[in-house]
């Protein structure tokens, strides 16, 4: 066996997985509490890799950082997930709060309208040239020579460990929000019975508020997650990572948030693993035929609660 | 209709008779009484328009589509009423879908990808093939309605959201294997692979509609031949439409738990539902590929879905009007956007057309508008005098109305920075705007109008490509929230 | 009651005016089909680029350096030149749309574009119906000229077939790739990068060499899997349509301490994107962005247009000024027709041009005395020739 290879796919599937399961789980917390697809959702993470981008330019750009890394870093994570927050804010405020009630499909045509207009207006005021974070550049590349070798001589870089561990631990802290915390316990109250949480005193508005900018900060944080390890960011990068966090959240079991996880990772592992050992051609191709075959196995998703039909 | 206290209602016949007479449901026995006409002329015209059977709209519709090429002879148009016939075709066939069952699908554009790529291989050079399209047209249509059986027969389990992403993939799945298809290898066995679909170089050379000897091959003659088809499904649908199956459709759609519980053949009509709407797609796909004598992988992805799908849904979902409506306005004004002079008339249209039906009282429409325009060339005056960079620039419109504009809107000499930063404080003055109460709403609009001429002159009509994506986005929010159900919609339709 | 009058009496009235203006636009059409049109009010180029959507970082670069071009010369001279825009999203049955409207627009009166060889064939036959010159700086499948577009199509750039052949013969006069070795070919599952893949994988074959063929999609930023298989590869050759995927591929063999070195394309031709030490580029001129002679040019683009540029973009403003050479020579009797422009262009011979090489057409419609230089990205990220 080729453990240099298997080991490979496995640290990209990882690394991959988290940024799509970060999204994924924005997308999940909406959809739990509103089920409303947020198809805008991949723009605002697209917001948020551009925000970490201003930031790097205002500190002198990729070749000459004026500052440490750790200020760098934690400055591009504040910012993109305190700017996607309030983006996501604005656009329920916006654009959603009135479709409440309306048939479900309203929203989903609205949420395309939002996409359209952000991917559109990024590429008015930014150009729509590729930008690179050029993260190999960062003081001599530490970011990539330094973290650990496993077996078979595969290196796991410390941008990767970074993204994985920070998507561990804005996972945790989730959980421990969700779970713990008075507001979490409403969010819950909320996506279990939006009426029933109204008349027992929930002040719903303020709990979709809170989703919404949880939910957009998560995927600002993806994005400089992503172009960390990925590099390059450009106005319509968000469509296609909306897909696939879309796709992850729904096969996970959509609304459940270990299921975004679970379902972001299979991704992430699909992809790598399909383009690794059987052909990088149809690569796709075999990451949606797996995907349709789960979802035909368990059609209320991975970890999803079959729907209880009430009458 | 509440009927309880209108005092205009003829009392009813049986008005004093003692008891209920036996077999006849007093509502329905009394339901011409309580029709009530109403008044004024657009009550009248509103009555006339609710007693006119449908169709005889449809029979209008396609009388004066037909009109178009004795028109004109400006090929554009022609061109551009036969993209819309095509989405129109699309809308119908998503139609049966979406809005008669209810299911959400979202791998419809591969159908009619399915249709195209059937009509280029059967009748192009790629296999030697060329076929009479009364052959192959029937052939793509049955094939893709029995792929729409395939897709739908392991997804009847699935509700909502989850019967949604699984047509996705199959979306998905279909662009990849037929922009991957000219090296099609058996899964990596041997070394032999095999050339389908042509792989990304799509299939050229695609043959013209060859009807038993009679070939199309004219724009015109497409065009025709599309309205047609168009024509005739729009009729097939509505008869399904009116007949058990669409009804049980919509009960289907309103509630599927019910329906079952009604002895409805559930699963049954949502395979049906399905194979109709496909077949529908497969025929616009043998349409679309007769005309562009090519097909290509990326013309069946997502942002055609999305297209089609803001078209029915602007529309009104489930309303045949909806989908011709839907379509029209879509793709008429993607394409009247693409030209700078004419976005920029309807811009400025619109904006006054809002003013005048939102803004009352009538004094302030005036003040409005005139206060934008006073504030205009109070400012140009003032940049005349201390910064005279501001109105250096070129102006951007020609024509009269650009000249007009020219003389109160500033035109700065390199307007690209401040022109994005105006575009996003207007994006904010827009959204606060919509938190205000008149008269102060008023008042806050003259600046954010003259802000929004301001960064149109100077940044949106110089790149007509993105704005026209921006205002379709723009409009999509808007509409969507000022008419949930679109323009034609009927009341509730639910996704479940 | 909604409002179903207001709406119908709007869609009547929408659709009365739709009728009228498509009425009106008639007798102008034709007159203007007999008599050509006058240069004194300023002539009208097409342009059909992606200027949104997946390609939009290409589209808008080309559409850039056109305008670039069409602005400086507006500046400087009398006849002035107006570009139209058409946005093509690079799908070509939306290309053909905006093909007819440019064919239907009596006032253009020749194209640039468009941009991709699948958008070629699509609005061919409707732009040669209308008599129109169409030029592609970046449309590179070989079969587009010569054939049944021959005197309509030109493009200014060499196609698949001059170039793939110079990389394939590099890799084994030069790199030292032998018979027996392995070489990895990745396209981008795009018709540019899979013509070129094709061909240089076939001669490669050829010559004994072991070919693996791989392929990713534009939207890929992770290329482990890639990475892990090119083991025992000698080269990558990448002939990517943005270059900063050849970077980013390049970047990760390095950071798995792969010896492997990536070879790129005219797509990736881009110093300012695509730097890693050691690689390899080709490209039919040398570099436009850091000649000498082009200098001022380059400054003054990146001003008016700040955000960067990629090698599709700078041929576009080498068509606009063989479109200005050609005008200006029809324009001798201040009157122009298509057929004018079009035999004009074809003639049209730039002594100098900011690709550093004189620049023509030869009779098939491609571009005289096509050649290829191969480049290696120094330490520094600069591009020096090799070959």
């Amino acid at each position: 066996m080729n453990w240099n290879l298997f080991l490979t796919e496995l640290v990209a599937g990882i690394t991959h997985g988290s940024v799509y399961a970060l999204i994924a789980l924005g997308y999940s917390m909406v959809y739990g509490i509103l089920k409303l697809l947020n198809f805008a959702h991949g723009d605002i993470y697209m917001v948020g890799a551009f925000i970490g981008f201003g930031v790097i330019t205002v500190f002198g750009g990729a070749t000459a950082l004026t500052t440490s890394l750790v200020i760098l870093l934690v400055s591009m994570f504040v910012l993109a997930m305190l700017g996607g927050g309030l983006l996501g804010v604005m656009i329920e405020r916006f654009a959603y709060r009135r479709l409440r009630n309306a048939p479900r499909i309203a929203p989903l045509i609205t949420a395309l309208g939002v996409a359209f207009f952000l991917e559109n207006s990024a590429q008015l005021i930014l150009g729509a040239e590729f930008q690179s974070y050029d993260s190999f550049s960062w003081k001599n590349g530490e970011l990539w020579s330094k973290g650990f070798e496993l077996p078979a001589g595969v290196h796991v870089a410390l941008a990767q460990i970074i993204v994985v561990v920070g998507t561990l631990v804005l996972m945790v802290a989730l959980t421990y929000f969700v779970r713990a915390t008075q507001t979490g316990k409403a969010m819950r109250a909320t996506s279990f019975d939006r009426e029933g949480a109204a008349m027992m005193g929930i002040d719903v508005d303020r709990v979709i508020v809170v989703t919404f900018f949880i939910g957009s900060a998560l995927a600002g944080a993806a994005g400089v997650f992503n172009c960390m390890v990925y590099q390059q960011l450009w106005p319509y990068m968000g469509f296609q990572a909306g897909l696939f966090a879309f796709t992850a959240a729904v096969v996970g079991g959509i609304g459940n948030l270990p299921g975004a996880v679970l379902g972001g990772m299979l991704i992430g592992l699909a992809q790598a693993f399909a383009t690794g050992y059987v052909s990088s051609t149809f690569e796709e191709a075999i990451v949606f035929a797996i995907l349709i075959a789960v979802m035909l196995i368990r059609p209320s998703g991975l970890l999803g609660k079959a729907a209880i039909q009430k009458v | 209709m509440d009927d309880g206290g209108n005092p205009n209602l003829p009392a009813r016949p049986d008005e004093g008779e003692p008891g209920i007479r036996v077999g006849v449901d007093d509502w329905v026995a009394t339901h011409e009484q309580r029709d009530v006409r109403r008044t004024g002329l657009t009550g009248k015209a509103n009555d006339l328009i609710d007693r006119t059977p449908r169709w005889w709209f449809y029979v209008a519709f396609g009388l004066l589509a037909g009109l178009l090429p004795a028109l004109t002879s400006n090929g554009y148009v022609i061109r551009v009423g036969f993209d819309t016939l095509i989405y129109m075709l699309l809308c119908l066939g998503l139609n049966v879908v979406v809005g008669y069952a209810g299911l959400l699908d979202l791998g419809y554009v591969a159908f009619f990808g399915f249709g195209a790529y059937i009509f280029a291989m059967l009748s192009s050079p790629k296999f030697g093939l060329h076929w009479d399209a009364l052959i192959v047209v029937p052939l793509a249509v049955v094939a893709t309605g029995l792929l729409g059986l395939l897709v739908a027969l392991p997804s009847r389990r699935l509700v909502g959201d989850y019967l949604a992403i699984v047509t996705l993939f199959f979306g998905q799945l279909f662009v990849t294997i037929m922009q991957n298809g000219s090296r099609f290898s058996l899964l990596g066995i041997g070394d032999h692979s095999w050339d389908l679909t042509g792989g990304p170089n799509g299939i050229p050379d695609i043959d013209n509609w060859d009807l038993g000897g009679f070939k199309i091959s004219s724009l015109n003659g497409y065009y025709l031949t599309a309205l047609t088809v168009f024509m005739i499904s729009l009729f097939a649908i509505y008869l399904v439409d009116v007949s058990r199956t669409g009804r049980a459709w919509k009960s289907l759609r309103e509630d599927p738990l019910a329906a079952e519980l009604m002895g409805i053949p559930v699963n049954r009509l949502k395979l049906l539902a399905f194979a109709i709407s496909a077949g529908i797609g497969g025929l616009a796909g043998t349409l679309f590929a007769g005309l562009n004598t090519a097909v290509f992988a990326a013309d069946f992805d997502v942002p055609t879905l999305i297209i089609v799908y803001a078209m029915l849904i602007l529309g009104g979902a489930g309303s045949l009007g909806g989908v011709i409506l839907g379509a029209i306005v879509v793709n008429v004004s993607l394409e009247a956007l693409r030209t700078p002079g004419h976005a920029t008339w309807i811009f400025y249209t619109l904006i006054v057309a809002t003013i005048i039906a939102k803004v009352r009282p009538w004094r302030w429409v005036v003040i409005v508008i005139g206060g934008t325009i006073g504030l205009g060339y109070l400012l140009v005056a003032i940049a005349n005098e201390w910064w005279p960079r501001g109105t250096a620039g070129e102006p951007t419109v020609s024509g009269w109305l650009g000249t007009w504009l020219n003389e109160w809107v500033l035109h700065p000499s390199d307007p690209q920075t401040i022109g994005n930063i105006c575009f996003i404080v207007l994006v904010f003055a827009v959204l606060g705007l919509t938190l205000l109460k008149p008269w102060l709403l008023w008042v806050a609009m003259i600046p954010t109008l003259y802000l929004a001429a301001f960064v149109w002159q100077n940044r949106l009509v110089v790149e007509p490509s993105v704005t026209r994506l921006i205002l379709i986005g723009v409009v999509l929010i808007v509409l969507m929230n000022a008419r949930p159900q679109g323009l034609l919609g009927a009341h509730r339709i639910e996704i479940a | 009651m909604f409002k179903r009058v207001g709406l119908v009496v709007s869609v009547a009235v929408l659709a009365g005016l739709a009728i009228v203006a498509a009425a009106l636009a008639r007798p102008s059409s034709h007159s203007a089909t007999a008599a050509g049109a006058t240069c004194s009010k300023g002539v009208q180029i097409g342009m059909l680029a992606p200027i949104t959507g997946p390609a939009s970082s290409i589209g808008s670069d080309q559409l850039h350096w056109a305008q670039f071009y069409v602005s400086n010369w507006n500046k400087a001279h009398k006849l002035k030149l107006k570009l139209v825009q058409g946005d093509t999203q690079l799908d070509p049955s939306k290309a053909s749309t905006v093909a007819q409207s440019f064919a239907s627009n009596k006032s253009i009166m020749g194209v640039i574009g468009p941009a991709g060889s699948d958008e070629v064939q699509a609005t061919a036959p409707i732009l040669k119906k209308a008599g129109l010159a169409f030029v592609s700086g970046s449309a590179t499948r070989v079969s587009l000229t010569g054939g049944q577009w021959k005197g309509f199509f030109f493009r200014n750039v060499p196609n698949d077939g001059v170039q793939g052949p110079t990389d394939a013969n590099y890799m084994t006069s030069k790199l030292g790739v032998k018979s027996g070795d392995t070489v990895m070919v990745v396209d981008d599952q795009e018709s540019y990068s899979t013509g070129l893949a094709d061909i240089v994988g076939a001669a490669l074959k050829a010559k004994g060499v072991t070919v693996d063929r791989e392929s990713i999609s534009q939207k890929d930023t992770d290329f482990s899997a890639l990475v892990a298989k090119a083991g025992s590869a000698k080269i990558v050759f990448a002939p990517f349509q943005l270059s900063s995927q050849a970077q980013l591929l390049a970047q990760q063999l390095k950071a798995q301490g792969k010896s492997a070195v990536v070879f790129g394309s005219d797509g990736t031709f881009d110093s300012s994107k695509f730097s890693v030490a050691g690689s390899y580029v080709s490209f039919f001129a040398p570099d436009v962005t850091t000649l000498a002679a082009n200098k001022s040019i380059v400054a003054a683009f990146n001003k008016q247009f700040p955000g960067g540029t990629s090698p599709f973009g700078a041929p576009n403003y080498v068509l606009a000024q063989m479109y200005a050479a050609a005008i200006t020579k029809a324009c001798v009797d201040n009157k122009i027709t298509r057929t004018e422009l079009r035999l004009d262009l074809a003639k049209v011979k730039l002594p100098s041009s900011i690709f550093g090489v004189p620049v023509a057409f030869t009779a098939k419609g491609d571009v005289a005395g096509a050649k290829f230089y191969i480049f290696k990205i120094q330490p520094d990220g600069s591009y020096k020739t090799v070959g």
